[in-house]
């Protein structure tokens, strides 16, 4: 069997859906049999963006123009291009502060030193370039992430999530943290798939895997009204992990 | 062996059909069920490993020999990564599932067969069928239409069996691309202006419809007008049969399993019904 | 009547016998105030008077998620091979016994599912009577599922009148032998009287599809799938496979899944046969009061009341189908 040639990159994000990958220690043995980490500058080097690659996994948002490139070169020299992670796949954490002016936030971080830093509000990566899959998460499940490395070898991308947190929230046969507990809890606009990790442990969802497909955000902030969480504080705690939770 | 166990098959051929469709050969153990005794209309579940099952309309017609022939548009998720299956490569198939064509209900029947883009799959198989006992009917006529002449399904085979006398045969394509070069009397027209061209005995006739579910309440109500009854209109209808056997809950027709009481539905049967054609 | 009476103060005892025939699973209230069917542990007594569990005992039949078929290119698709022992289910309530009742009509027909059939054989029912609460509608109804359990025990003032339903039922009274005691005790009416009755649901060719109540429960619907995880008969099962990374080997999983959900109603290429969630409370609605297939015509709302209980939202499709079903009362 031939081994898949992947460029595993990482653009402003903090490394950790890669590190995720790392962390399959049981698998990373099986998993170099089966593909060449051919780029994967966190991982290996020397790292040349030279080849062809049968996929490239990107982690983090756009916020430079040298990222823009290296997201387009990438999309030339792949048959897949696969988004890891909440930051590439909604803008994640980093686009917290996207619509403010960016010369502010500069001189905030810099003060009046002189860094020439020049950036833009974050982005997706599907704003830039055309994206195959997204596994989302901060950071993705480790299952998640070995099943979208299987499904390559076979040609398949994963199928998408379109449930809550809450769907294997109850399946864990937890009580509801928001209805029953009264916390401010995001499952119900969470896209699931990670097992209910953290209101499995009563601790609120935080909503770090995104906006859940046909979310009804209406109807949401009603309950959270109903439970004195104000609309903006909600907005507040959602928009942590993506930008587009508008008003 | 129970009927949710897969049985394994080996891809014996694969012919690319145009730019999106492949027609598999599968051949399977002599004998077994799914390949054997499967009747027109009915479907299979079909298994890639590793990928996932998908419900399949069989196109060819049931052979000892245990080879089962399938025609695949490369759209979905298993169906995208089935374009690189190879000659020798292992699947895995389930069936037959589901009701077919009522064929008894044809014999001594004019037939029209109404084929849109990939609904042209399980209407070959009933094509095959009434060919093979063609004295059993009156008229055979099939209308075919698709996107474009590249995307008519079977084409070489339907104008053989036009030319052999067997079928009467009309043809058409939404688009007006290469037509000059595509079959003769092809027409640029949607799948039901065909009708037009149809005379036909309503007292007589039975009609089979496959194709985009756009079509459907059209195609019913033109057929209607031309004084066929409900009953004599058979509909097959796509749903996701994930299970195959009356289980998984996603493919109700009203309060009807597509799985097990279609896929081929008699319009009869729908009259009243949500049947969301999206 | 005489009857096979229990007192209260017994049943732990009992409950030690019944442990040497099997593990007793039953209603256990958590640390959290949830109240869980579990392993009941010496020295635990169930919880009886809850009105009900968090998720229903379908669990024990089919799994959230479950391993459906082992691949591997030697031997193709295998069924998992499932070691079920023998599992006593104390404490079920005849909302409960009839959701087993329905889903044994879906899985275990002609052609039974080998794994909830395997899981089923090693059941042993035990049902006991209880009280409607402002969520429950079973005594609002009647039903053509069957309360049916091994063993039932009625609830009376000081203890439980028991009576056996099976054979198995009497194998577990000749093992609580010295535990009962004969006693003359008027039964109060038996809360299964309310399932077992010859009710055929009126299958009509369309739902009314101009109601304003489909599209109020649209609005207000969060797709989040509770209902259907909680109902002791919504049994609709996704089926997901994933490979194994050596590329040689796979696992076919089912979960539940249920009809709100976006892809429920989808097939290959994105087509959605249920686009809006108007349709999918339609789609839910006859397959819930109508019945699919081999079961139309058989409602299968077991009145636990459960889905109203755990919906965010608090959405009930209950009073529009008292309004709709002219055999609800």
């Amino acid at each position: 069997m031939r081994r898949l040639r992947l460029a595993i990159v990482g653009l402003t994000a903090c490394s950790g859906c890669q590190l995720s990958l790392l962390n399959c220690e049981d698998e990373l043995p099986e998993l170099l049999k089966r593909f060449d980490f051919h780029f994967f500058p966190m991982a290996c080097s020397p790292a040349l963006l030279d080849d062809e690659y049968d996929a490239a996994l990107v982690e983090g948002c756009v916020s430079m123009p040298h990222e823009r490139e290296l997201l387009e070169e990438l999309r030339r020299r792949s048959g897949y291009l696969v988004a890891l992670g909440t930051c590439a796949v909604f803008g994640g954490v980093a686009a917290l502060r996207n619509g403010e002016d960016r010369e502010q936030l500069r001189r905030h971080v810099y003060d009046d030193n002189q860094v020439a830093v020049e950036t833009c509000d974050p982005q997706p990566l599907a704003s830039v370039v055309a994206v195959d899959a997204g596994v989302t998460g901060c950071p993705p499940e480790k299952e998640e992430l070995l099943r979208l490395l299987a499904g390559l070898i076979r040609g398949a991308l994963p199928v998408g999530i379109d449930y809550p947190v809450c769907t294997e929230c109850r399946m864990r046969e937890n009580l509801c943290l928001l209805t029953e507990r009264n916390m401010l809890c995001l499952g119900i606009l969470t896209e699931g798939g990670c097992g209910a990790r953290c209101p499995g442990l009563s601790v609120p969802c935080e909503g770090c895997r995104g906006p859940l497909v046909e979310a009804n955000l209406t109807e949401a902030l009603e309950i959270y009204a109903q439970k004195s969480f104000d609309r903006a504080t909600v907005l507040g705690r959602l928009r942590r992990f993506c930008p587009e939770w508008q008003s | 062996m129970n009927s949710t166990v897969p049985v394994p098959a080996v891809v014996s051929a694969v012919r690319l059909m145009t730019a999106d469709t492949s027609l598999l050969t599968l051949r399977t153990e002599a004998g077994h069920p799914v390949a054997a005794s499967f009747l027109p209309g009915q479907f299979l579940e079909l298994s890639l490993p590793g990928v996932g099952e998908i419900p399949i309309s069989y196109c060819g017609y049931p052979v000892p020999g245990g080879s089962i022939e399938l025609c695949i548009r490369h759209v979905g998720h298993v169906t995208t990564p089935l374009k690189a299956v190879a000659p020798g490569d292992a699947v895995g198939v389930r069936g037959p599932f589901g009701r077919g064509f009522p064929l008894p209900e044809y014999a001594g029947q004019d037939l029209v067969l109404i084929a849109g883009g990939l609904g042209m799959a399980p209407l070959r198989s009933l094509l095959l069928a009434l060919v093979k006992r063609r004295d059993l009917q009156g008229r055979l006529v099939l209308l075919c239409a698709a996107r474009e002449t590249g995307a008519l399904l079977f084409l070489d085979e339907l104008l053989e069996l036009k030319a052999q006398g067997y079928i009467e045969l009309h043809l058409a394509v939404d688009k007006a691309d290469n037509c000059l070069n595509g079959p003769p009397d092809c027409r640029v027209a949607l799948l039901p202006a065909l009708l037009d061209l149809l005379d036909i005995d309503s007292g007589r006739t039975c009609v089979a419809i496959c194709g985009p579910p756009v079509v459907y309440p059209l195609l019913v109500s033109r057929l209607q007008t031309m004084g066929l009854e409900s009953a004599r209109i058979h509909l097959s209808l796509e749903r996701r049969m994930k299970c195959g056997v009356g289980r998984c809950g996603h493919c109700a027709v009203g309060t009807r399993l597509c799985c097990v009481d279609g896929p081929v539905f008699s319009n009869a049967e729908l009259v009243g019904m949500e049947v969301s054609l999206a | 009547m005489a009857t096979q009476f229990i007192a209260n103060h017994n049943l732990e005892l009992l409950l030690e016998r019944l442990r040497t025939y099997a593990e007793v699973h039953a209603p256990v209230r958590g640390d959290d105030g949830g109240v869980r069917f579990a392993a009941l542990t010496p020295g635990t007594l169930p919880d009886l008077a809850a009105p009900r569990t968090l998720l229903p005992p379908k669990k024990y039949l089919l799994q959230p998620r479950e391993t459906i078929l082992n691949y591997t290119d030697e031997a193709g698709y295998q069924l998992p091979s499932v070691i079920s022992s023998p599992l006593i289910l104390f404490g079920l309530h005849p909302c409960d016994l009839a959701g087993i009742n329905y889903l044994d009509q879906v899985f275990t027909c002609d052609d039974p599912d080998p794994l909830y059939a395997a899981r089923r054989s090693a059941l042993i029912l035990v049902g006991v009577s209880c009280s409607p609460d402002e969520f429950c509608s079973c005594h609002r109804s009647a039903s053509p599922l069957k309360a049916t359990s091994d063993l039932f025990l009625n609830v009376l003032d000081g203890g439980f009148a028991v009576t056996s339903g099976s054979p198995r039922g009497d194998e577990l009274l000749d093992l609580a032998n010295g535990i009962f005691e004969e006693r003359e005790s008027a039964i109060p009416e038996d809360m299964r009287r309310f399932f077992g009755h010859a009710v055929t649901a009126e299958v009509r060719p369309e739902l009314d599809a101009t109601l304003p109540e489909w599209q109020e429960l649209a609005d207000r619907c969060l797709g989040c799938g509770v209902c259907s995880i909680c109902c002791p008969t919504c049994y609709c099962f996704d089926v997901l496979e994933f490979g194994g990374l050596d590329g040689r080997s796979a696992a076919r999983v089912r979960q539940w899944d249920n009809c709100l959900f976006k892809s429920h109603g989808e097939v290959a290429g994105g087509m959605s046969f249920r686009k809006n969630r108007a349709e999918r409370f339609r789609y839910r609605y006859r397959h819930k009061y109508h019945g699919f297939g081999a079961l139309q015509g058989i409602p299968s709302c077991v009145g636990c009341g459960r889905c109203r209980v755990v919906c965010p939202a608090g959405l009930d499709l209950r009073p529009l189908a008292e309004r709709l079903e002219r055999w609800l009362p």
